[in-house]
């Protein structure tokens, strides 16, 4: 029984990390990505743009130096920190005319009534297209310890008026819902895990997909049992899906350390293991759910068949939910819609992680998630396995979404 | 016991009646042909056997009782839609589907290596399966079925696809597996490559059994209607002749209802025709088939 399911699983597993479009993807995104970081600089002359998320008390070493116009007189004062890093200049066309030269890397322009508008211009070369990425912090920190007259400490006050000491109750850190680190960590563990499951689970459905297409399914059901080649396949396909993400999570920290650069978390942040194991358990019971439902269908309708996307989409729908909810998931974590939707079997694995990644979830939530999804994924692969033990499989009967669903609750 | 015993199957699809009473029973050591035309429910009633349909009336015996995991491995398949893994390599993917059937790896690396050579593939092992020829990847189909060396072998179609001297070829394999005692089942619509091969047959037509048992015997049963003739000079005019044809270097005479051969020949004595041949024509299968039919719909 068991060595049928290796042989399944290993097949799976060779066949797969050897096809090219594999190796292309898994190799050549990271490959392409670590060209594109490396070759701007060399084409804008300028270092890699940091990821650092920086604040008001940041070292001026790292900074690049700057320029500024000011026609509002209010710039007296330049901090310590920020000395030899902000340059004045007369007029915009000598600011201009430095930035051209490279002597600077940006330049503010600000306005003779900026203490009444508040606004101030920041002339800067993004060469990314996106949002602006550049120091403008330094000018308002600036512009505020001018208005103040100076006044560091005041201005630090201002600029950070909380010094918040967290003492936390449970073992796992606790973190405090905000639009910074503690909103974006929930956010991309659920995003992470969602596409996760669904990259490793359509691996199976191409699976099932390819062995109906091949028409080798009727020697194969004489051969294995469906649970063996269900198990097999489930197994082989989450090790190539889990062993693509470690390929793109470590180029992805190779690339960054290589360049010099690292993902600048506040000092407060750490990544509980507790967290890991969950995204694991959770990654392995959702994907378990979801490739087995969309592998029956893969076995019955062929890969990428016109008219089975409608199939698609009934069973994925489920795990789209939480991501809709998602703001509200972070903001209220212990919500009885985040609850609801982290027990719910086929919402839990990204509703579950979300809430986990942003703490605060009593422990005995995640075990009984767990335990209803370890349930569910065990009667998805009993009802898949039924598909291949009907005559829906081989009698050429037209597919429809409802004889699926209908085969699946063993009505047929 | 008999390796396959089919007592009264019926099976259906919605409203079509796939099978409606089929019986039969294969003997050991025997190649017991199906036959019936495309759409006779030759395939639903392998697939019955090989308990992949469920049937909805009554009942399979394979190896000695209801099929189980255990004995699949002791059955070798070759289904009507033939698949192999395109881009697998030839060996690969037929060692792959050999440990699948209980072969060690490397008992099945050496099997296949024997079987690639005797069915001239070697130098295409290392190809993928998509690049290979029809007739190659329907020789890989057959070495896929016969590899973990089966007691029962189930056929469908085997001579889809394949040019006269591949043709020629599985026949000949088909006779040594015979020889080595394995039971043979083999369902076609082409009925003349039943006559060379077959032991026993099963006609079936819409469902059921049309005709059933010894190919000789059948072939005796629906004979002494036809009769071959050569004769030393030109062949007189015979009472009771409804058709003449030439048949390799004699004349065959297709006779009326109620004309016998020995109504012809004593016709032939009484005009002294000095004979070289007179044989009573054995019908083919396909003669036979639809003798059957139009007597069944009569």
């Amino acid at each position: 029984m068991m060595h049928k399911t290796w042989l399944v699983m290993r097949n799976e597993i060779l066949t797969n990390v050897t096809r090219r479009s594999w190796l292309l993807l898994t190799f050549g995104l990271p490959l392409i990505l670590a060209l594109v970081f490396f070759a701007r600089p060399l084409l804008t002359g300028s270092a890699p743009v940091s990821s650092s998320v920086s604040d008001g008390s940041s070292s001026g070493s790292e900074l690049d130096i700057e320029g500024y116009v000011d026609h509002s007189g209010l710039i007296r004062t330049i901090t310590e920190d920020l000395e030899g890093k902000l340059v004045a200049y007369a007029d915009e066309v000598s600011a201009s005319s430095a930035l051209e030269a490279g002597q600077i890397a940006a330049y503010y322009v600000i306005p003779a009534d900026y203490v009444q508008s508040g606004h101030f211009t920041y002339v800067y070369p993004d060469f990314t297209g996106f949002e602006p990425q550049g120091q403008s912090w330094v000018m308002r920190w600036t512009l505020l310890v001018n208005l103040l007259d100076g006044d560091t400490k005041l201005a630090s006050q201002v600029w950070n008026p909380m010094d918040l000491k967290v003492t936390a109750l449970a073992a796992e850190p606790q973190r405090e819902v905000g639009t910074g680190w503690e909103y974006w960590v929930p956010y991309a563990t659920g995003m992470i895990l969602y596409m996760m499951i669904i990259m490793s689970s359509s691996l199976l459905r191409n699976s099932m997909g390819n062995e109906r297409k091949n028409q080798v399914m009727e020697v194969l059901m004489l051969s294995v049992t469906p649970r063996q080649m269900l198990t097999g396949k489930l197994f082989g396909l989450a090790a190539v899906g889990l062993l693509q993400t470690l390929v793109w999570a470590g180029t992805g920290y190779a690339m960054l350390s290589l360049g010099g650069q690292s993902v600048n978390l506040p000092a407060g942040f750490e990544l509980p293991l507790s967290l890991v194991v969950w995204s694991l358990v959770y990654f392995v019971l959702g994907y378990t759910v979801y490739a087995s439902l969309l592998g029956g269908l893969g076995a019955l309708t062929g890969p990428n068949q016109m008219g089975s996307s409608t199939a698609d989409f009934v069973i994925i729908w489920p795990l789209i939910i939480p991501i809709f909810f998602m703001t509200l998931l972070i903001d209220n974590p212990n919500g009885t819609l985040a609850v609801v939707l982290s027990m719910f079997p086929l919402t839990a694995p990204v509703a579950m992680m979300t809430r986990l990644a942003g703490g605060g979830v009593p422990l005995w939530q995640p075990v009984l998630g767990a335990v209803w999804m370890a349930g569910a994924a065990l009667l998805a692969m009993r009802a898949v396995a039924r598909v291949f033990r009907t005559q829906m499989l081989l009698s050429g009967q037209t597919f429809s979404v409802k004889r699926y669903f209908t085969v699946l609750l063993g009505r047929v | 016991m008999h390796p396959v015993e089919v007592s009264h199957i019926a099976k259906s699809f919605g409203s079509t009646r796939a099978v409606v009473d089929v019986s039969f029973a294969v003997e050991r050591g025997e190649i017991f042909g199906m036959l019936g035309p495309n759409g006779a429910g030759k395939t639903t009633t392998l697939r019955v056997i090989l308990d992949l349909f469920k049937p909805d009336r009554g009942t399979v015996s394979v190896l000695g009782g209801p099929m189980t995991e255990q004995k699949k491995e002791r059955i070798g398949y070759m289904p009507e839609e033939r698949g192999l893994y395109p881009d697998l390599s030839l060996e690969r993917c037929l060692v792959y589907l050999g440990t699948l059937k209980g072969l060690g790896a490397g008992e099945a690396r050496q099997r296949v290596g024997g079987y690639l050579a005797q069915f001239d593939l070697a130098e295409h092992r290392k190809k993928k399966v998509k690049e290979l020829s029809k007739g190659m990847q329907q020789k890989a189909q057959i070495i896929n079925t016969i590899l973990h060396d089966p007691e029962l072998i189930i056929i469908d179609e085997p001579f889809a696809s394949l040019d006269p001297v591949n043709m020629q070829m599985v026949k000949d394999l088909l006779r040594d597996l015979r020889s080595r005692g394995k039971t043979i089942i083999m369902s076609t619509h082409q009925m003349h490559q039943v006559e060379e091969l077959c032991d026993r047959i099963l006609l079936i037509d819409e469902g059921r059994n049309v005709l059933y048992g010894n190919l000789d015997e059948i072939r005796r049963q629906y004979s002494g209607h036809a009769v071959l003739v050569r004769a030393a000079g030109e062949l007189p005019v015979v009472p009771g002749v409804e058709q003449v044809s030439l048949h390799n270097n004699a004349v065959k005479w297709t006779l009326a209802q109620g004309t016998t051969p020995q109504d012809v020949l004593q016709a032939l004595m009484a005009q002294n025709v000095i004979l070289e041949k007179f044989e009573i024509a054995l019908p083919t299968v396909e003669e036979i088939f639809i003798r059957a039919v139009e007597e069944g719909e009569a």
